[in-house]
């Protein structure tokens, strides 16, 4: 506030350059001064309104600057220009009059100011005591309420510093807490991430035993099943076996001729393989019986059969048909 | 034809398992629950009852060759006579191959043939040259191929030998069909019964006399040498007994003691003879020394002893005794011992002749009023009726033991029928004329 009107003042230093201006301006000012200074001390008075000062000042408008004079014409001009010489000589001496007029005034002006400015400046001695009184009491209070607004700020300080200080604990120990939990809500999230992935383990343990479980009682029924069907199957193959065997049997016997050398304890035996059509693939002697004629006759009745009886069934035949052993053996002989 | 490389298998199963553990003892007791099996063993412990069928083709014939049987007609008839082959008639064969190479053997096994023999005969001079293939129809197999000659005359031998390869390429046993009968016929001439001792093939042909007597001629039999007969002759009114060799003709008398001289056989070496002898009161057992003419007394019964013939050991003895109150087998094993009664089955049991292989003995049998040829089995005793004639007498085993001979009544007519040693398939020799008895069948003549 008090910046700006001390700028307000050196801004306007530069107009005032003549004594009247100087004069008028001073003039107003102590007018101002007398019509504002009581309430200038007034330490909760408002600043008086710009609009005063401004007004003061534009009433006392500077006189413009003549204007250059024209050059006179010759002839006629110079009559012209000895008439514009006389109204001006004319002019000259009421302006010289005038002046001393003005100077007159002025001094007359200047005496009764003097004595206005001597007792304003008692006025001024008087009340500029009693201001410096009022001055050094406002500041000796100023002063105090500096001091005690001081402490007020120290001690609000402190206490904020104290306040900041407890803050900053509290937040710091805020922090510590918070870390803290953070850890161990870290250590308790790693532990539950730790539990539920060993009882996930667990669990998928657990389905895996579950399922290997129930696979081994599938497997076990499969099992039975499979077993009961085997048996079932076995039996069939047996019987097929024992059928196929007999007829197997009728048919060598009815191709077997037996020689008349052929003892009871002879035997031969071979080993046949058969195609899946019946048809001989092949003979071979396992062993002989030590009488030509008599593997002979094993061997002719062996080749002597077109188509061996077979059964339809592919895994019988796999089994005991593909190839079986014949054993020839007279023993009605014995 | 797929062939399955069963040596990798093993290898390839290792892997297999060394890759698989658990798969494979899945698999392990899996196949653990499917019983193991060993392989199939089929036992044929009976064979075809009937004959073996034999196919004969007529050889090929080249050259001037003697009239009458061929060769091959020859063979198939002994194969026939030997009661063990039936033999395919020419007129049922697709094809006559001469060789081997021109066989299709699926038409012989079409007409249910197990073998075939082919050849041909050829004359060249006074010599007939033959050429055989025997084959194994279903096998396919050559047994035989050979080649044999003899002279032209002897077409016949030439025949009787290619039988004897046949049937012992077949049968494993030596064929007996080179070897020789002796009979004796009986006809009535002029009122008069005529004897005659004869010796032929034996399929009766080539019957050649050696003897003939107004009286009966009784029991040849065979030197084990095969060139002499020893037989039992009425010709000087009593009862004598003779050798006779047959190259020469010459006849010896070895044996006319008072009362019986009957029953002649050989020992094994033909060096002596048992006969029988009713010299010293009831017919008794003597072995007689051919060379020095030594009597050896074998049985001392107040029975009757007869009939004797050496065991195929040549040591034990086989006779008929009635000393059991009718005829029976018994045998002697050695001298010294006591005789064994072998026959119990009927009153009647005589005329023992043992087999070559010392497994059985046959006789006559007599059995509810008909007499049969029996034989019973030396090791079990088992008896077996082997003919279903009604008059059968004087059997005779052939050296190979597969065959036997004996005389039977045939229309009134006595002939002699050829049946195998077990009983077998009969076949009766061509009738001759008369009577024809007493037949004894040679050994193998080499």
């Amino acid at each position: 506030m008090t910046d700006r009107e001390r700028d307000y003042i050196s801004n306007d230093k530069a107009p005032w350059k003549s004594p009247v201006a100087l004069s008028l301006g001073m003039h107003a000012a102590l007018a101002v001064f007398l019509l504002v200074g009581w309430h200038w001390s007034t330490p909760t008075h408002e600043p008086p309104p710009r609009s005063i000062a401004a007004t003061l000042v534009m009433q006392q408008p500077e006189p413009a600057a003549a204007p250059p004079e024209p050059a006179p014409v010759p002839d006629r001009q110079q009559q012209e220009q000895e008439r514009k010489r006389q109204q001006e000589l004319e002019r000259q001496r009421e302006q010289e009059r005038q002046r001393e007029l003005q100077r007159q005034r002025e001094q007359a002006e200047r005496q009764a100011r003097e004595e206005r400015e001597r007792q304003q400046a008692a006025e001024r001695e008087r009340q500029q005591r009693a201001e410096a009184e009022a001055a050094r009491k406002k500041a000796e209070a100023e002063a105090k309420e500096r001091a005690r607004r001081q402490a007020e700020e120290e001690e609000r300080r402190r206490q904020e510093a104290a306040r900041k200080a407890e803050e900053e604990r509290q937040r710091q120990q805020e922090a510590e807490r918070r870390r803290e939990q953070q850890a161990r809500e870290q250590r308790e999230a790693e532990a539950r991430r730790r539990e539920q992935e060993r009882q996930l383990r667990e669990q998928q343990l657990q389905a895996l035993a579950d399922k290997a479980n129930e696979e081994r009682q599938a497997e076990r029924q499969r099992q039975a099943e499979a077993a009961a069907a085997a048996r079932a199957r076995e039996a069939q193959m047996m019987s097929d076996r024992d059928k196929y065997q007999l007829m197997i049997r009728d048919k060598l016997r009815q191709a077997w001729y037996i020689p008349p050398s052929a003892t009871g304890d002879m035997s031969v035996k071979l080993r046949i393989t058969l195609f899946p059509t019946g048809e001989l693939s092949s003979v071979e002697l396992v062993r002989g019986s030590g009488n030509g004629a008599f593997d002979q006759s094993a061997l002719s009745a062996v080749r002597g059969i077109d188509r061996y009886p077979l059964p339809d069934d592919q895994q019988t035949f796999e089994r005991y048909f593909r190839q079986f052993t014949i054993e020839f053996t007279p023993e009605a002989l014995r | 034809m797929a062939r399955i490389d069963l040596s990798r298998t093993p290898s390839r199963l290792a892997g297999w398992v060394h890759r698989w553990p658990s798969l494979s003892a899945l698999l392990a007791l899996l196949l653990f629950a499917v019983p193991g099996h060993a392989e199939l063993l089929i036992r044929i412990t009976e064979g075809v009852e009937s004959a073996i069928p034999v196919a004969v083709v007529p050889f090929k014939e080249s050259g001037d060759l003697p009239a009458g049987d061929g060769v091959s007609d020859i063979v198939r008839s002994d194969l026939t006579m030997s009661g063990e082959f039936s033999t395919l008639s020419p007129e049922k064969m697709l094809s006559l191959p001469s060789r081997g190479d021109d066989v299709f053997y699926r038409d012989w096994k079409l007409l249910g043939q197990r073998y075939l023999l082919v050849g041909e005969v050829s004359r060249q001079g006074d010599q007939l040259n033959a050429r055989f293939e025997l084959f194994d129809v279903n096998t396919e197999e050559r047994l035989l191929g050979e080649t044999a000659n003899s002279a032209v005359g002897s077409l016949r031998t030439l025949a009787h030998h290619i039988s004897d390869k046949v049937y012992e390429a077949i049968t494993g046993v030596p064929g007996a069909f080179s070897t020789r009968l002796a009979y004796v016929t009986r006809q009535a001439q002029g009122g008069r019964p005529l004897y005659k001792l004869q010796v032929s093939d034996v399929d009766g042909k080539r019957a050649s006399i050696r003897l003939e007597s107004r009286e009966p001629i009784l029991s040849p039999a065979w030197s084990p040498d095969g060139r002499r007969l020893a037989y039992v002759s009425f010709e000087t009114g009593n009862p004598a007994i003779y050798i006779h060799e047959l190259a020469s003709g010459r006849r010896t008398r070895i044996a006319s003691f008072p009362g019986l001289n009957s029953a002649p056989a050989w020992s094994p070496d033909g060096r002596s003879l048992l006969v029988t002898l009713s010299k010293d009161g009831n017919a008794e057992i003597y072995r007689m020394d051919i060379a020095s003419r030594a009597l050896t007394r074998l049985t001392n019964h107040w029975a009757i002893d007869t009939e004797a013939m050496f065991g195929a050991d040549g040591e034990s003895l086989y006779f008929t005794s009635d000393r059991s109150g009718g005829p029976q087998i018994y045998v002697k094993y050695d001298s010294d011992a006591e005789p064994r009664r072998l026959t119990f089955g009927s009153r009647y049991n005589a005329r023992p002749r043992p087999s070559g292989d010392g497994k059985y003995v046959y006789y006559v049998h007599q059995r509810e009023g008909a007499f049969h040829i029996a034989r019973t089995n030396l090791e079990t005793r088992e008896e077996t009726v082997l003919t279903r004639t009604l008059l059968d007498e004087s059997p005779s085993v052939s050296p190979n033991g597969r065959m036997l001979i004996y005389a039977t009544k045939q229309d009134g007519q006595s002939v002699l029928t050829v049946i195998t040693s077990d009983g077998g398939a009969s076949y009766t020799l061509p009738a001759s004329e008369g009577d024809v008895r007493e037949p004894a069948w040679s050994p193998i003549i080499r």
